[in-house]
């Protein structure tokens, strides 16, 4: 541990040239073993369980049933025997897996053009005017948070059977219904990450534009949001994915029009088949929007979800 | 961290007076003053009302119809017309939590559980984040891919995430199973995923799904810690150990406290990763607050029931967030 520190800061930065000198070079050496051995492990215990639902995504489903562990020569191996692209050609032949994924990206496109939308109104207000009421807001809006979302699921659920055989209104299982519940999930992180973005933005120039006669709206339109952007962005990945992933809610409230890919993945798995292969393969597929959202945009969304987890 | 809007001049204190002159009727100078408080503010809370109207249907007025409904013996037929439906006094809350009974029983069964459960996932998911924070703390060839590659749990996807560790936890197909054979540990391929063990199946998974984010966080708190500190304790010859016993941990304490608390909050909230991993019914020992309410009202469709050990969990939430609300006043003041 100690050598492994001194070396490698010694790369970077120069203050650690005296503790250099002190310590033979057979330590340094193996310190730097050390150093790379711990962070192979780390990265194994990361990677491990995507490789294996790789290989499983190969893999026909007649070699996944046939192996058993405790059969030595048929336990499940790394590299399937006989490689096969059959999970992805079928991947939707059981689960309608690719119409889930057309509701899931419309659903969470709408929430994070709404719930963007309505954040950065919210988030404006809170950062620019100093209303009475400001504090109680904020700590109502995160307290939400805090809250078990099964507290809401049960009367909600009541709310939506009643406007629908009251005033015909049918939210359950429609898209409107689900943007409307998973912008609302949305809005606490996203009204606090905005605000803080917006507060880092000089209020003087609004006041600039104010004195060349701009009015509230535009100057949120032209002089905020173009300084906000990284921000914003980072804000309306974060909620794309969370209508992606949620499954608490998704589960009560979709039904066939508007099942999502976090509940409809489970159905592979059932209680007279289990069709682990070709869940694989649409695993894969279900998780490469979120991944290359996040990687795209992989900076700001850390700075934000740093900043927005530190502030609660 | 941007600076407090309250800490710069505001902009509507700014902008010249009202050009009215003022009036000298008391009743006057009241309408006066609501007309200047409704030019100055009233922009603002037309900004926020749309948040407060999606937040007001979703968040609010389900929370208050819920705390109704916990008093009330609503079934499936009478959820169409539950504000017909007969009130029960506290029987609800009886049935939910008397220890005695079959539900009340599984009831403070699945409170023990995701307590052990949260123990366990957020002390293992800290030194476990915290390790690889002071880890990734120096610079080395391709960092930034690595400190990207171990974000990959954290962004993965609930449902994807756990059903993969589903799938490594299957008995005859599953890859513990073969590799503790092959290392001669079990003789026999273990059920992870039924009765006793799945609880420690599940924890597995929410460790390796969890502490990315720690060690997400921990990571911006040790930059923040100056490096003189560091330099002048080498100087007073610290040891690595004394370092971080010393500078590095008392650095984290307020990032550490707000890891924690946030963590034990979406603990109780715990749902996704037995949902996925157990389905709807994970038995009693692995059985959570939420998977138990889920079923009880959606299943036997008890919603009075469901409501109130729904609102048993949300008063246990609400003590832990005074809690947390009170650390968090208390981390500002330290660090002010």
């Amino acid at each position: 541990m100690a050598a492994k520190g001194s070396v490698v800061a010694g790369h970077g930065h120069g203050g650690s040239g005296n503790r250099k000198r002190r310590r033979g070079r057979g330590q340094a050496i193996g310190g730097r073993i050390l150093f790379s051995l711990a962070l192979a492990a780390v990265l194994a215990g990361v990677l491990i369980p995507y490789m294996w639902m790789v290989s499983g995504s190969f893999k026909s489903s007649i070699e996944l049933q046939a192996s058993d562990v405790t059969r030595p020569g048929l336990e499940p191996s790394w590299i399937p025997r006989q490689p096969t692209l059959d999970n992805y050609r079928n991947v939707n032949r059981t689960v309608r897996i690719l119409d889930y994924l057309q509701h899931s990206l419309v659903i969470s496109t709408g929430t994070m053009v709404v719930a963007t939308s309505i954040a950065l109104l919210a988030a404006y207000a809170l950062s620019r005017w100093a209303f009475p009421g400001r504090n109680a807001y904020v700590v109502a809006v995160l307290s939400t948070q805090m809250l078990p979302g099964i507290l809401f699921l049960i009367p909600y659920f009541i709310l939506f059977t009643w406007l629908r055989n009251q005033f015909g209104l049918q939210l359950r299982d429609t898209y409107p219904g689900m943007i409307l519940t998973y912008t609302s999930f949305a809005l606490p992180f996203a009204i606090v990450m905005l605000r803080s973005f917006l507060d880092s933005i000089p209020v003087e120039l609004d006041e600039q534009a104010q004195i060349d006669g701009a009015s509230r709206l535009r100057i949120l339109w032209s002089v905020l949001l173009p300084l906000a952007r990284p921000g914003i962005v980072s804000v309306a990945i974060y909620c794309f994915i969370m209508g992606w992933n949620e499954v608490l809610f998704a589960s009560v409230l979709t039904g066939s029009h508007t099942r999502t890919v976090a509940v409809g993945l489970l159905e592979y798995i059932t209680a007279h088949e289990a069709r682990w292969t070709m869940m694989m393969a649409a695993s894969i597929i279900v998780s490469l929007p979120v991944l290359v959202l996040f990687s795209f945009m992989q900076r700001y969304v850390i700075s934000g979800l740093v900043s927005g987890a530190v502030k609660g | 961290m941007p600076p407090q809007a309250s800490a710069r001049p505001e902009p509507s204190r700014a902008r010249p007076g009202f050009p009215v002159p003022v009036p000298a009727q008391p009743q006057r100078r009241a309408l006066y003053k609501l007309r200047r408080f409704l030019v100055r503010m009233g922009p603002a809370y037309l900004l926020i009302l749309p948040a407060v109207i999606a937040m007001l249907f979703v968040h609010y007025i389900p929370m208050a119809g819920g705390l109704l409904v916990s008093f009330r013996d609503i079934n499936l037929f009478a959820v169409n017309r539950w504000y017909e439906a007969p009130w029960v006094g506290l029987d609800n809350f009886v049935a939910g939590l008397d220890p005695s009974g079959f539900l009340g029983a599984r009831f403070w069964r699945s409170l023990w559980n995701v307590t052990y459960f949260g123990a366990v996932t957020i002390f293992a998911g800290y030194v476990i984040g915290m390790g690889v924070a002071i880890l990734l703390n120096r610079p080395f060839p391709l960092r930034s891919l690595v400190r990207g590659l171990i974000l990959l749990p954290y962004i993965t996807p609930d449902s994807v995430a756990y059903s993969v560790w589903r799938f490594i936890f299957q008995a005859r197909i599953g890859l513990v199973n073969m590799w503790l054979m092959k290392l001669g540990l079990i003789q026999e391929p273990v059920i992870w995923l039924v009765g006793s063990n799945a609880i420690y199946a599940v924890m597995v998974a929410a460790i390796w799904k969890g502490w990315p984010f720690a060690a997400l966080v921990l990571q911006a708190g040790l930059q923040t810690i100056p490096r003189e500190l560091y330099e002048s304790a080498q100087i007073d010859g610290a040891s690595r150990w004394q370092q971080f016993r010393y500078i590095t941990l008392p650095m984290l304490a307020p990032v550490t406290r707000m890891l924690i608390l946030v963590s034990i909050l979406w603990n109780y909230n715990a749902f996704n990763q037995f949902y996925v991993m157990l389905g709807k019914d994970p038995g009693p020992s692995a059985d959570v607050p939420s998977t138990l309410i889920l079923r009880e009202t959606f299943s036997t469709f008890n919603f009075g029931v469901g409501t109130a050990m729904s609102v048993v969990l949300m008063i246990v939430m609400l003590l832990l967030t005074m809690v947390y609300l009170r650390a968090l006043r208390a981390a500002e003041r330290g660090q002010a």
